[in-house]
């Protein structure tokens, strides 16, 4: 049976190729949305997965950093210090701002760092410093590369003038990318007396959920998070955002998928009415033919489902290399869901086939019909 | 011509399979293209419809949406001495996000000034806020997640009330949250802090003097409505546009391969009959025609039931979710049409080598 299939399907090669094609096609749409959505996700939790902060303490309310806003008067940093199992705080200032430079205008989130900052800083270097001091911005390198900029060049971020002294790696994503300048610069142009998040590190041994749990006791009007699940907090807002527009996107790629599958199995199965007519005269059962075009379509989206994700992966190394700043990444879950859909289009694109059969009448084929 | 119609229609399953296939890849350019429309339409919502013509923000800033804007202190009344400048309202905008039914919502938080406005501009139920610990939300935000007026919400540890739902201040993204500008301030620390300044012109004075005039003030970017809309919607457009194109890009291939296959089984099928036309004497371009024939016309019906099915899910897409926006124009109906030919073209090159190899004697010999 799986031999008849297998070359019913390898008999003709364009049909294959087109079948093959169709469906890898349909569930391309699938796989590189989802690739998208998961690579803005792990970009935009880059920050907070690698600041070295174990907790992460914010406005009350405020468990995001991306399209958020915190705002702490800077007296808490003194009473999350003294809340039992902390061991160092780093306070950080954020905006969502500008980097010009000439005419170039890029989209980037405003970290303030203070001169002393254990936690918060830029976590991989391209080259140059890594703290600021006044007057310095540590800017991303692609976006520097974008815009001509070299170290000692001027950049302007929150209407003010920065030179730059450091190129950071991994702080750009789709929308912006991440400037670091010295706490002492972004309060002057901000006002002082107000900290945006302060990143807390634990002592060892101590549990870090503890912890958490006691600096929102302890500190009135704050929000504190161990850094995983600020981070999933994070990742949650593309993922709450993007659900809908997902569902969609799978909805119409799955009705795709189904009919160019189930043209491919039809017309497949069709050319070969006479020699199934052949089998049924010399007693094959339906059961028995059901199987051979089930097989069949199971092949040719197995080899859609292989070829389909060849190509996102193939998307997924072209797209960085053309100076994009975005990632496609291709999550387990996605490769499930993708999985599931593949064999329900397989069933679906099988049925017309089957009921074709099914009303096949062997003599027919004697006739030459 | 009967012939490429009788070939394409001998077999209506197909026929239907192959229509589907491509009406659903025309959909989805349609479907793609008109939730960019749609989406352009609602992000530029709030700049079409608040007062002013003209935008004072921080230098370096030139998008409403994206960056947070705020202006150097005392410059409401810089603005308001230049000559030529009529009215200059004053808002502090902020986007913010909302945990409601534990599920994320980003909201562009507006503090204006009931009395100067840069408020909604259409209140469907309720009033505008009086005191600090009113708010106005946007309708369908509300009705998603079950909060009417009079309910309350806490925000970024504060508790307002909704006093009124706004109408066309949604988007799949982002909805509008109306305050005072003065709850803002507190909400952010930010005591008398101004993101934008909403700036009309005097009468009888040119738009682009009063820009350059108000160019010359410090630590400001000023630029008019217009070209903020067009900045925000470059700025969307760059995040959306590259996996949209992907998208479409794909979709145009499924509609080539699911013709060419429909065409390419028919001319198969007919093998036998194009050879006897060739041995009775008909030039390979006749039967290129009757190919492309079946190809143009699989292609436009799909086409045409593809706008169909576009309309339809579009509707059906706006009802179940209606933060969606999702507009169609004639353009798009031609590009839909376009596309349908182009796969036409593209699809009928898989038969016509087909045919081209096709010895006239070889249908005697069978």
């Amino acid at each position: 049976m799986i031999r008849l299939a297998f070359r019913n399907l390898f008999q003709n090669k364009a049909r294959l190729v087109i079948s093959v094609g169709g469906v890898s096609l349909a569930l391309l749409l699938i796989l590189a949305l989802d690739a998208i959505f998961t690579g803005v996700e792990r970009q935009n939790t880059a920050y907070i997965d690698n600041s070295g902060a174990d907790i992460f303490v914010a406005q009350k309310d405020v468990r995001n950093m991306h399209m958020a806003f915190s705002s702490l008067p800077i007296s808490v940093v003194d009473d999350v210090k003294a809340v039992d199992g902390v061991e160092e705080v780093t306070p950080i200032l954020y905006l969502s701002n500008m980097i010009v430079v000439g005419e170039e205008r890029t989209l980037a989130y405003v970290i303030g760092l203070p001169e002393d900052a254990s936690m918060g800083a830029p976590w991989k270097m391209d080259s140059g410093k890594a703290i600021p001091e006044s007057g310095e911005a540590i800017i991303d390198r692609r976006v520097a590369q974008k815009a001509g900029v070299e170290i000692g060049d001027t950049v302007e971020i929150l209407a003010r003038e920065f030179t730059v002294m450091g190129f950071s790696d991994e702080t750009t994503n789709i929308v912006n990318s991440i400037a670091f300048i010295s706490a002492s610069d972004f309060g002057e142009q901000r006002g002082a007396g107000v900290v945006s998040y302060l990143l807390v590190r634990t002592q060892p041994n101590v549990e870090v959920e503890a912890v958490a749990s006691r600096i929102e006791d302890e500190v009135d009007g704050v929000t504190a998070l161990p850094r995983e699940s600020f981070s999933s907090q994070e990742a949650r807002v593309v993922k709450d955002m993007s659900t809908d527009v997902i569902a969609i996107m799978n909805s119409i790629g799955f009705l795709i998928g189904s009919a160019v599958m189930a043209l491919t199995v039809y017309t497949a199965v069709l050319s070969r009415r006479r020699e199934f007519g052949v089998l049924k005269a010399l007693g094959a059962r339906n059961g028995h033919l059901y199987r051979v075009v089930l097989a069949q379509a199971l092949m040719s989206v197995l080899l859609g489902f292989v070829v389909g994700l060849a190509f996102t992966l193939l998307i997924a190394a072209i797209v960085p290399r053309l100076g994009l700043s975005m990632t496609l990444e291709v999550s387990r879950a996605s490769l499930v869901k993708v999985g599931i859909v593949s064999l329900v289009i397989t069933a679906l694109s099988a049925v017309l086939p089957i009921r074709q059969i099914a009303g096949l009448d062997p003599a027919l084929v004697f006739r030459g019909k | 011509m009967s012939l490429a119609r009788r070939n394409l229609f001998q077999d209506k399953t197909r026929l239907a399979l192959s229509i589907g296939g491509v009406a659903l890849a025309v959909m989805l350019i349609l479907i793609m293209t008109g939730f960019l429309a749609g989406m352009n339409r609602q992000i530029t919502s709030y700049l079409d419809h608040s007062d002013g013509s003209i935008i004072v923000a921080q230098k370096g800033i030139s998008n409403l949406l994206g960056a947070t804007s705020l202006l150097p202190p005392r410059v409401e009344s810089d603005v308001e001495a230049v000559r030529g400048v009529s009215d200059a309202i004053p808002i502090l905008s902020q986007f913010i996000i909302l945990d409601l039914h534990g599920k994320k919502q980003p909201v562009y938080l507006i503090g204006y000034d009931t009395a100067q406005g840069g408020g909604p501009w259409k209140i469907a139920q309720g009033r505008a806020p009086q005191t600090d610990e009113e708010i106005i939300l946007d309708r369908i935000l509300a009705e998603r997640h079950d909060l009417a007026i009079n309910d309350e919400i806490e925000i970024m540890g504060s508790n307002f009330t909704i006093v009124g739902l706004s109408d066309d201040t949604t988007s799949w993204m982002t909805s509008y949250l109306f305050m005072r500008r003065s709850a803002v301030e507190s909400l952010l620390r930010a005591e008398g802090a101004v993101s934008f300044l909403l700036v009309e012109p005097a009468q009888g004075q040119e738009r682009s003097d009063v820009v350059n005039r108000l160019n010359e003030l410090d630590g400001v970017n000023v630029l008019t409505k217009d070209e903020m809309k067009a900045n925000d919607i470059k700025l969307f457009a760059r995040v959306f546009s590259a996996p949209l194109r992907l998208m479409i890009a794909i979709a145009f291939l499924v509609g080539i391969m699911v013709v060419g296959l429909v065409i390419y089984t028919a001319t198969i099928e007919r093998q036998r009959e194009y050879g006897v036309l060739k041995a009775i004497g008909a030039s390979n371009r006749v039967l290129y025609r009757v190919v492309a024939a079946q190809a143009l016309f699989a292609s436009l019906a799909g086409s045409a039931v593809g706008i169909l099915f576009a309309y339809g899910a579009a509707d059906l897409i706006m009802f179940l979710r209606p933060q969606f926006l999702i507009v169609f124009d004639y353009v798009d109906m031609a590009w839909a049409l376009a596309a349908g030919l182009g796969m036409a073209l593209a699809a009928a090159l898989f038969p016509a080598r087909v045919i081209a190899r096709l010895a006239p004697a070889e249908v005697f010999r069978k």
